[in-house]
């Protein structure tokens, strides 16, 4: 043990200086969370207010109204009276279970999330398709955001905003907005050569070229995105229940700390229940709405 | 890694040099890594005197309270819980002990656990007044709830933790829905310390459910909220730690049982290690201030275990025979 060198162990830092280090930058993501917290908070204030909203809608509201517009909602993208039907039943069971207000929590904050990751995620994603230096910015970022456990960014966030809702939603929208970006990109930049330089001689502008070509010919690949974005964003309930988001991931929380397995199964089926609706009523649009790809014989 | 990886080489050739009775009928003991930074500290230090000084081939596995608790009983695994509090799984423990699966080695912390309503002492040395339960109904609007401005908010102990109920129904006992205060939970033990790092940040008000001796309250000074009705130990125990409490009353928390404990057939296979388990037991005093320590030097379970054998003999030489502490200095003066 004494005749230590480089060659048998590996010539690591002083632990000294990595303390230092890590003290250093603990200390400046403080300093940075106590002079900007405040200001940061109030930047997020509407859409708390936004996310209170729609909870208290969903929450106040007779159920079986609720329910009426969900299938309202689901038939009108859909069109179809079995998934309608489906949805119903589901809806049904997780309400004679008792998780009907647990599942109101969660479908709120994952519409907000999935609007947000679109509203977002598309424009980036169209950034990208149209430059390469973009791209090569913005893949590792998204690698990051996908592989980075949840927990290194989840904490700092609640020293910055505190716990609750937003940082449930940022980090929800961190972890499930990539599918969306890397796939709209792919989706513009599939889209062929020849049919834009078509649009170009028929004199379209870039604009024209963009929303009138580009976006309707790799909108299934868009439409893929999103549903991969849905799924990530209900996979996240239960890491941000950790950061007190109300909703289907607490009791799933409550189970694992109690072994109450019956519980944690229940409160999953219904989050799978959630995310199977928002699959097949996005799917079922998204077929529906470009039927007309397919040599519109059908539309 | 790399000094796991010696030490686990250095207990290679410790368990091979040492006469074989020693190590015989000890062998291979699971201790239980729990993730708060007290427990961790002691399952370090048991690592390290049982392997070096009785010849255990001792390991370390993560653990938490309740899972820790169910698999001791369950499947007799890992050996040794090194810090329990016994209170959030007490109808566990009972039946492990009396099936003659669990035995207990004693206690922990020897002044036990301390649980209470905090709020920062900040607020405490401009108002006073807030020490009391009286003074915080008095100023409720100051406790803002995070998501609904028209209430106050009292931060509760995470969901599905044994503490979330005694915390509801001294919430209720308390009427503290009557001010305006409703409770938020944390969701977990990461996002309760998180909302307090946050409040100290800013210096913003806090009230709510924390214990000692952690780190956190080393670090950020609370003060315990009076109830103004003393300890109640039978209602406590009967009621406001149940959930079945139909009608919970004000009691302050008593004092909770930290213990050691492990399992039988550790502690019938290897009497003295298990005789150094019942004897170690730390003040909470000693113990705050090695959790102070761990977070100014960012330092984990087995740095400060390094320290405090270096740094306070007089505190473990006395849970161990000569003969094994010199074992253990000789093991500590190779690190």
């Amino acid at each position: 043990m004494t005749t230590e060198s480089w060659l048998t162990k590996f010539p690591e830092m002083e632990r000294a200086s990595l303390v230092a280090i890590r003290k250093g930058l603990d200390n400046a993501y403080r300093d940075f969370s106590r002079s900007w917290g405040e200001s940061i908070e109030a930047v997020f204030d509407p859409l708390l207010m936004f996310l209170v909203w729609l909870e208290k809608l969903l929450l106040t509201s007779p159920w079986w109204l609720v329910l009426a517009a969900i299938v309202a909602l689901v038939y009108g993208a859909s069109r179809s009276w079995r998934l309608s039907l489906g949805v119903v039943v589901a809806f049904l069971l997780i309400g004679y279970f008792g998780m009907w207000e647990n599942t109101m929590r969660t479908m709120s904050i994952i519409t907000v999330c999935t609007l947000l990751s679109i509203a977002l995620g598309v424009p980036i994603g169209i950034a990208m398709a149209r430059s390469d230096r973009a791209r090569s910015v913005i893949t590792p970022i998204l690698d990051i955001m996908q592989t980075m456990p949840a927990f290194v960014y989840l904490i700092p966030v609640v020293m910055l905003l505190g716990i609750g809702k937003v940082p449930g939603v940022i980090a929800v929208v961190i972890y499930a907005i990539p599918p969306v970006i890397r796939l709209t990109n792919l989706g513009i930049r599939l889209v062929d050569k020849e049919v834009l330089e078509a649009a170009a001689a028929y004199g379209a502008t870039p604009w024209q070229r963009l929303a009138g070509v580009q976006l309707p010919l790799a909108m299934p690949t868009i439409m893929a995105g999103i549903n991969q974005t849905i799924m990530m964003a209900l996979s996240m309930v239960v890491i941000a229940s950790m950061i007190g988001v109300k909703g289907l991931g607490q009791p799933v929380l409550k189970s694992i700390t109690n072994q109450y397995f019956t519980m944690g199964l229940f409160n999953g089926l219904a989050i799978v229940a959630l995310a199977i609706t928002f699959d097949r009523v996005s799917q079922a649009y998204a077929r529906r709405t470009q039927r007309h790809l397919k040599g519109g014989n059908d539309a | 890694m790399l000094n796991t990886r010696f030490f686990f080489a250095a207990s290679v050739l410790a368990v091979l040099s040492t006469p074989a009775s020693a190590a015989s009928d000890c062998g291979r003991v699971t201790i239980a890594d729990m993730n708060w930074n007290s427990a961790s500290l002691i399952a370090n230090v048991d690592r390290f005197i049982l392997k070096h000084g009785y010849g255990c081939d001792a390991e370390l596995v993560p653990g938490d309270t309740m899972p820790t608790g169910t698999s001791m009983v369950e499947k007799g695994e890992p050996d040794i819980a090194p810090e329990l509090w016994s209170n959030s799984l007490k109808e566990a423990i009972d039946k492990g002990v009396a099936e003659k699966r669990l035995r207990i080695a004693g206690k922990a912390l020897s002044d036990g656990g301390e649980e209470g309503f905090w709020v920062p002492q900040y607020m405490v040395d401009k108002d006073p007044s807030l020490a009391t339960i009286d003074g915080i109904r008095a100023k409720a609007k100051l406790f803002k709830h995070p998501e609904d401005p028209s209430k106050s908010g009292f931060y509760t102990c995470p969901a599905g933790w044994n503490c979330q109920i005694s915390a509801g129904n001294l919430f209720k006992a308390l009427k503290l829905a009557d001010d305006g205060f409703e409770l938020v939970d944390p969701g977990s033990g990461a996002g309760l310390s998180g909302a307090i790092a946050k409040a100290f940040a800013r210096e913003e008000p806090w009230f709510g459910y924390y214990w000692a001796p952690t780190a956190v309250l080393g670090k950020y000074k609370m003060v315990k909220v009076d109830f103004g009705s003393g300890i109640d130990k039978n209602e406590f125990l009967t009621c406001t730690s149940s959930a079945e409490c139909e009608n919970p009353k004000v009691t302050m928390y008593p004092p909770s049982l930290v213990e050691t404990v492990t399992t039988e057939a550790f502690a019938t296979r290897a009497p003295q290690a298990f005789a150094y388990l019942s004897k170690r037991a730390f003040k909470n005093a000693q113990l705050n201030e090695l959790l102070a320590w761990m977070e100014d030097n960012q330092a984990d379970g087995n740095i400060v275990m390094e320290h405090f054998l270096k740094s306070y003999p007089s505190t473990w030489t006395p849970w161990v025979s000569a003969e094994v502490a010199g074992k253990v200095n000789k093991a500590l003066a190779g690190l």
